[in-house]
């Protein structure tokens, strides 16, 4: 085990069909601050299923998790939404943006579920709408913006809270090549700043270039785990 | 469309098989046509009931035509029984030996009985209708007219017979009802020889139904031919039933105009809710049935299958309603028998039919549409379609909502209102019908608490003094030293706040046919609270105050003149007002000083007396029966309350508004559901996000919260309106105006009071949904679309 590790999986499993075969099986494993792990594997290999895990979406069926220093596998609804709001931002493969909400009410929202003050909210997401190079489109609603720049409005809504983790599902899968090379240049740029980042890929170029450490999965279980260079 | 023959069916139940993964939408459906059906099934009952009750039941309980009192000194079995051969009866029961007591319930005076003995309830006249315990079959046991209740006598009360040697005590060991009232109670045959008064005649009734009996005329002739074929003198007396069914429709048709309301509000409620239910039931299944199509399934096959997912909770609901119905409606019906007078009424046959029919054929219809939309559709199409696309509707709302200071939660609830608008205004409108349900049923119990409390003046004159067996004066009658007693004892009594003698009798006014009924009041008499419609109470000689029926029979009004004959003079008096008398004759109010000659002992028929505050009634006359002693005729007792329409009213007014409110907030629910479905995704987000439990709560309840508030401010208005249309038409069907504060029964401050209930009826609506979305797990939520 890491020192200082973010998130902590110990012995999880997860199963949702009694006598089926867990979606993850005795999964241990570790994401130090300040890392990017990529997560890889084929399709109902357990990915999706790690992420919310790690994001308190859903619970292990044994097992523990610990994330930023916190157990949340035994946390009540309310305390998983608390937890959700304040340490974890998530980026969703297709953008999950609020469609009648501007982009700028879009990004405001996870401070004001959190209930930060109403202009501290929308200093932050003014910053983050500039450095995500969108602020001329604050007042448009996401069915107007492109694929990237969506995704763009995607991390400034993940990044508002100013979470101790940012977990990346399939961020660039809905892009095109270009956009999502940019798109992997700003949470390159994140993580240079010392964003903690998970990152759930089926692209091996995209866990090569941005990733500190790959994770595999296969059937559930650990396949392997390496560093780059 | 094609309609392929083999094994055609079998992909249909297929394709329905997902009923039961939508088992909240079928329950929705089911609960809604439930209620309905239900409220439906109540209400067709209801109206049967109110058509002709009195005929219906004259019919089925084979009423006497007449009830004939005879001396039995002076006609013989045999002459009575020859009587039932005449021309033109049709059939005849009796003799029965009858005998008028005076009794004593709980050591108060209850007032004078005609009791009958009858070894049987039934025959082949006046089939009494048992409604509680059983016919007497021993001596002491007494079956009154009626039903248990009200404060008077319940089962195994007992009540003394006074005036008769050794006081006999009657049990009661049932309560029934005779079409045509033909006594207050009935015992065994040979009862009533010891109920009657020493030297008193012997009684007997014979009832009889006659081929011609349809009106007055023809009544009296038929009595004229019993007479004629009895001896000189025998026939003592003739009760015709005309007289029963005056009385009887005049009680029922009070209450047609609030149940025909509340039957109209409930239909639309099922209407509306129905069809919001069918047609978003039919937008949540497009995608499905796009699939269905694309494996292979004909348009036909499509329709029907969609008609079958919501036809088949439909008819459980249906089957179900009714039998809730039925069930309802039993005790509401025998409430309803008591206040029309008339035995029994069942829920008719035709009315468990056609309400279940009519709600499926509704449910079907409604479908239909959408269905045939639904087999119309490409494959492509329909899946699209099912998706239900964004439209932009309700952006705005949301930046408006955004700038609010409110909490973020509810400002996205508020705004998401706007996005199916036509969804929202169905929501809306089955909570205006739901809302305006309650608060006009509030208001309705308002006006007849009001209308009570005028018609039986039980909070104004709470006791009265009325003479009860003979007295020491002229023809039994009072003597004017017994009265006299009466005066001065109310007066000595420190709990006496008010008294007055009250004497009545028939006078004449020129333009009006028959007796007008004055009532003079021997001092002042406005405390004695009469309802003033227009006009004032009477403060000058001179003036008088009438009812409605007195201006309407003699085209007067509030300020005109009218000249009296007393019967001993001719008086000219100013009409200074008109009071709430709700009855069809003509009446008259004034001070004996207006009114010479009324005022005599033989006219004098009761003391009305208001008391003290906190002066307990009981208490107050015990003291004044027992400072007036035994043999003074004259007793006092405590109003007896008689309303008893009033609170068979009120009882029917809360079941109908609480049948309507369960069903508008059915109908949120249901709103609620589907809206809860199609944003599903977007609440697996928000919990993403970090949106708590309690948030989402707030929120989803929100979605509802902004329609409700419009909705109160359409009910609240629309109940007003309803209720002074409703009372008024009450007030139209018993012959009488009403005073203005029967309908302001609304203050501002209550009616806002009220108007939460489109709130109340929302929240509780939509709370299910909502809990329901707030414990969803996001990373299910965010998987279901």
């Amino acid at each position: 085990m890491q020192q200082g590790a973010v998130i902590r999986l110990d012995g999880v499993t997860k199963t949702y069909q009694a006598g089926a075969p867990p979606a993850l099986a005795n999964l241990s494993m570790d994401v130090a601050a300040g890392e990017v792990a990529a997560v890889m594997g084929p399709s109902g290999s357990g990915k999706s299923t790690l992420l919310n895990l790690i994001a308190g979406l859903d619970r292990p069926t044994t097992g523990t998790v610990t994330v930023a220093g916190r157990r949340i596998d035994n946390l009540s609804e309310s305390g998983l939404a608390r937890f959700r709001a304040r340490h974890v931002g998530i980026i969703f493969q297709f953008f999950n943006l609020l469609d009648d909400l501007t982009v700028l009410d879009n990004v405001l929202l996870p401070a004001q579920l959190a209930g930060a003050s109403r202009r501290t909210a929308r200093a932050r997401a003014g910053e983050l709408l500039e450095r995500m190079g969108i602020e001329r489109h604050r007042d448009d609603y996401p069915a107007r913006l492109s694929g990237g720049q969506r995704q763009r409005v995607a991390i400034a809504r993940a990044l508002v809270n100013s979470p101790d983790l940012l977990l990346a599902d399939e961020p660039t899968g809905a892009l095109d090549t270009a956009t999502g090379l940019a798109i992997g240049r700003l949470l390159q740029q994140l993580n240079a700043g010392g964003q903690t980042l998970v990152l759930v890929t089926h692209d091996p170029a995209l866990a090569e270039r941005y990733a500190a450490r790959t994770v595999r999965l296969l059937d559930g279980r650990l396949a392997a785990a390496e560093v780059a260079a | 469309m094609s309609w392929p023959g083999r094994n055609w069916l079998g992909p249909v139940r297929t394709a329905t098989g997902g009923i039961l993964r939508h088992k909240v939408q079928a329950v929705a459906i089911g609960l809604v046509v439930l209620v309905s059906t239900a409220s439906a099934t109540l209400g067709l009952a209801l109206l049967a009931a109110s058509n002709t009750p009195f005929q219906h039941a004259f019919g089925a309980q084979d009423g006497a035509h007449v009830t004939v009192t005879v001396n039995a000194a002076r006609a013989g079995a045999a002459e009575l029984a020859a009587t039932r051969h005449l021309g033109g009866v049709t059939a005849a029961a009796g003799p029965f030996f009858s005998s008028t007591v005076s009794a004593q319930f709980d050591d108060q005076p209850y007032g004078q009985f005609t009791l009958a003995g009858r070894g049987s309830p039934a025959g082949p006249v006046d089939d009494v209708v048992l409604n509680a315990g059983h016919w007497p079959d021993g001596p002491g046991q007494v079956v009154l007219d009626g039903s248990p209740g009200g404060g008077g006598p319940g089962l195994g009360s007992t009540l003394t017979v006074t005036g008769v040697p050794g006081t006999p005590v009657l049990t009661v060991v049932g309560f029934g009802d005779s079409i045509t009232n033909t006594a207050d109670g009935w015992v065994t045959p040979g009862e009533i020889a010891r109920l009657r008064a020493p030297g008193a005649p012997q009684s007997a009734q014979v009832l009889y139904r006659f081929t011609h009996a349809a009106s007055y005329g023809e009544v009296r002739a038929d009595v004229a031919e019993v007479s004629r074929a009895l001896p000189p003198g025998a026939v003592t007396g003739a009760a015709s039933w005309l007289a029963a069914e005056h009385q009887a429709t005049g009680n029922g048709a009070i209450m047609e105009p609030f149940v025909v309301a509340f039957a109209l509000i409930g239909l639309a409620m099922a209407v509306l809710i129905v069809g919001n239910v069918v047609s978003g039931a039919v937008v949540a299944g497009y995608q499905r049935i796009g699939v269905l199509k694309s494996v292979g399934l004909t348009p036909a096959q499509v329709v029907v299958a969609y008609l079958s997912r919501v036809g088949w909770p439909a008819l459980a609901g249906c089957l179900a309603g009714v039998v809730a119905g039925n069930v309802l409606a039993i005790p509401v019906l025998h409430n309803s028998a008591d206040a029309y007078g008339v035995g029994s009424q069942q829920v008719p046959w035709w009315a468990s039919v056609v309400a279940p029919a009519g709600m499926l054929a509704l449910v079907l219809l409604a479908g239909f549409g959408p269905a045939l939309r639904a087999g119309r559709l490409s494959a492509a199409e329909a899946i699209a379609a099912g998706r239900a696309p964004r439209t932009g509707r309700g952006y705005a709302a949301h930046r408006f909502a955004a700038r609010l200071r409110l909490p973020r939660p509810a400002g996205l609830g508020l705004a998401a209102a706007f996005a199916r608008p036509a969804r929202t205004a169905v929501a809306l409108a089955a909570i205006v019908f739901g809302a305006t349900a309650v608060i006009f049923a509030f208001g309705l119990s308002s006006s007849l608490s009001r209308a009570e409390a005028s018609q039986t003046h039980s909070a104004t004159i709470p006791v009265r003094v009325e003479p009860f067996g003979p007295g020491t004066g002229p023809g039994q009658a009072p003597s004017a030293a017994q009265d006299a007693a009466v005066a001065a004892t109310l007066r000595a009594q420190p709990g006496t706040r008010h008294e007055v003698a009250v004497y009545g009798n028939g006078v004449k006014v020129p333009g009006i046919a028959g007796n007008v009924n004055a009532q003079a009041f021997g001092g002042d008499a406005a405390w004695t609270g009469y309802g003033i419609i227009a006009g004032r109470w009477y403060d000058a000689p001179g003036e008088v105050d009438v009812n409605t029926a007195f201006l309407d029979s003699s085209g007067l009004a509030v300020g005109d003149t009218a000249t009296v004959n007393t019967g001993t003079t001719q008086v000219t008096v100013r009409v200074a007002g008109e009071v709430f008398d709700p009855d069809s004759q003509p009446r008259m109010y004034g001070s004996t000083r207006t009114l010479p000659g009324i005022a005599t002992p033989a006219n004098l028929y009761e003391y009305d007396v208001g008391l003290r505050p906190g002066v307990s009634a009981g208490a107050y006359v015990q003291a004044v029966n027992g400072a007036l002693g035994s043999r003074n005729p004259w007793q006092a007792t405590a109003q007896r309350h008689d309303g008893k329409f009033y609170s068979i009213a009120s009882g029917l007014v809360g079941l109908l508004a609480i049948m309507i409110a369960v069903a508008a907030g059915l109908g949120v629910l249901n709103t609620v559901l589907m809206t809860t479905r199609d944003r599903v995704h977007d609440l697996g987000v928000f919990k993403a996000l970090g949106m708590r439990p309690g948030q989402v709560l707030t929120m989803v309840v929100c979605w509802i919260a902004g329609p409700a508030v419009v909705a109160a401010a359409i009910a609240a208005p629309a109940a007003v309106a309803l209720n002074t249309a409703t009372v008024r038409a009450m007030a139209g069907t018993a012959h009488t105006g009403i005073p203005a504060s029967f309908t302001q029964v609304f203050p501002p401050s209550r009616l806002a009071l009220l108007s939460l209930a489109a709130v109340a009826i929302a929240v509780a609506g939509a709370l299910l949904p909502a809990s329901w979305a707030a414990r969803a797990r996001p990373a299910v939520a965010l998987r279901a679309e």
